[in-house]
């Protein structure tokens, strides 16, 4: 408005009447500033006093508290609290916001289960039933034919389908925990997974060293997703011992069963050599599951059983034994050159 | 090349009794010898029948009572919720051994060729049809019939 207005006044001629239009704008201005200023002066005035007044009292309280802290040094609060500090630490390094929301999640729970167990008909069973402890003295001793006979009374019969009950609902809660508890097992095993793959290269490196006969890096990553066998009848507990050789033919020694005496002097030639006499005509999926077969026992020192095929290769039970149906886990074992498969599964 | 010309084995296994702990051993050993590549056939009668019974197969208990081995006193394990509380803890056990549960087995077993038989007279008894029996079952047979299966088989009776 105001740079119109002068536009207009230049415009009509007379520059002074200009001039004497902004000098007034800005004394306006000016006066507006002085104004501020006296309030802000005032406003330093006023924080001064209170200071001035504050500053005995402030010594006192400083005085009064210097006083109170030596007292309580005295009774043990400090190092107490420093004790507390360090606590509150450690809490604050082992527990994440998770826990302490799961944390919250219990204490409402908790809270939940206390308003329940006062309910003024809890408190009233349970007073009834603090009376009876009372006088369980004159009880008498009743025997399984009285507990048959005390059974046939209503009230404990009542008593009997509440109890029931009661166990119903802990044995649902404690089976709900319980599938809580595999779902958070299952994310970790997932989480293992994601995070595995490196630790798994590090073993499998070790093992690149050796003269390693000619396996797959499919079936080596198989192995090492399945982790090694569990103890157990399920699978072989321990790694069998080497066995001498009873038998050499064409310079390659076998044991008394029929499996190869050193499995480091497996070859792929040799397997199929091994397949032929067993009547095993190796084709892919069959490969497959040899190598498989010499990875794990690469990996775990024990060779795999029935059941460890079919969950490593994905491969069916049913599919197995019809690829070798004499003894499959044997006969796999034997074309692997690995020895005799442990276990009963 | 160790292709040893052994004589065909064969295995009838029969199991008589309902308990987890009583189902195992003729499951187990009827695949071991798939395993070793001897033909088995199992024969369930009486209690046993439970084990390929459709609805009781995923609930079969751990009879503690009258067990001495169980380590408990009989007055103890026949208190109600034992009998399940001892299953759920074996259960829990053979998970840790990666050991499979009854109806996995049976279907390993099937999978495997191993054969199983329902006993007819039992079948009678408790009023069951082959259509309250798990798939896994070839048939329902008498003891005529089991004998003539078991022909030339080693008998074991669990």
């Amino acid at each position: 408005m105001q740079t119109q207005d002068a536009d207009k006044g230049h415009g009509q001629g007379g520059s002074p009447a200009v001039n004497g239009q902004g000098m007034e704008a800005v004394l306006a201005r000016m006066d507006a500033m002085q104004e501020q200023m006296a309030y802000l002066v005032r406003r330093q005035q006023k924080q001064e006093e209170l200071f001035a007044e504050m500053t005995p009292i402030a010594k006192e309280i400083l005085a009064a508290a210097t006083e109170r802290f030596g007292e309580l040094e005295k009774e043990g609060a400090i190092a107490f609290a420093k004790e507390l500090l360090l606590v509150t630490r450690k809490v604050i390094q082992h527990y994440g916001p998770e826990d302490v929301r799961q944390f919250g999640d219990a204490v409402v729970k908790i809270l939940d289960t206390v308003r329940a167990i006062t309910q003024p008909e809890v408190l009233a069973i349970v007073d009834q039933a603090g009376i009876v402890l009372q006088q369980a003295d004159s009880a008498e001793p009743i025997g399984i034919m009285g507990m048959v006979r005390a059974s046939r009374n209503e009230d404990v019969q009542k008593g009997m389908a509440v109890m029931m009950e009661m166990l119903k609902h802990v044995g649902h809660a404690a089976k709900a925990m319980a599938e809580s508890r595999k779902e958070s097992d299952s994310r970790k095993a997932r989480l293992a997974k994601a995070l595995g793959p490196k630790r798994q290269k590090k073993v499998l490196g070790t093992e690149r060293a050796e003269p390693a006969p000619a396996v797959t890096a499919w079936a080596k990553k198989e192995v090492a997703d399945m982790g090694p066998p569990t103890a157990g009848c399920a699978v072989p507990g321990e790694a069998p011992k080497a066995e001498p050789a009873e038998v050499v033919m064409d310079g390659v020694g076998f044991t008394k069963d029929g499996h190869l005496a050193d499995p480091k002097a497996w070859t792929r030639d040799l397997a199929v050599t091994i397949a032929a006499a067993q009547s095993v005509d190796l084709d892919s999926p069959k490969w497959k599951i040899i190598e498989f077969a010499r990875a794990d026992f690469e990996a775990h020192g024990a060779s795999p059983n029935v059941r460890r095929i079919t969950m490593g290769t994905g491969i069916a039970t049913k599919e197995l034994y019809a690829m070798f149906p004499k003894a499959p886990a044997r006969t796999v074992a034997k074309i692997a050159g690995i020895p005799k498969p442990a276990g009963c599964i | 090349m160790a292709n040893i010309a052994t004589p065909r084995r064969k295995v009838a296994l029969i199991c008589s009794h309902g308990g987890l702990d009583e189902a195992y051993p003729p499951l187990i050993l009827a695949n071991a010898a798939r395993q070793s590549g001897i033909e088995a056939f199992i024969f369930f009668t009486f209690w046993g029948l439970d084990v390929i019974t459709e609805s009781k197969v995923d609930h079969l208990h751990v009879n503690l009572a009258g067990n001495p081995a169980s380590g408990m006193p009989t007055i103890i394990g026949g208190l109600p919720g034992m009998e399940s509380l001892a299953a759920r803890m074996m259960k829990k056990q053979m998970e840790e051994l990666d050991l499979p549960g009854v109806r996995e087995m049976l279907q390993i077993l099937d999978e495997a060729g191993a054969q199983l038989f329902a006993c007819e007279l039992a079948m009678n008894m408790f009023k069951r049809t082959k259509s309250d029996l798990v798939p896994q079952v070839k048939d329902v047979i008498t003891a005529g019939d089991f004998y003539e299966l078991a022909d030339g088989a080693q008998i074991v009776f669990t």
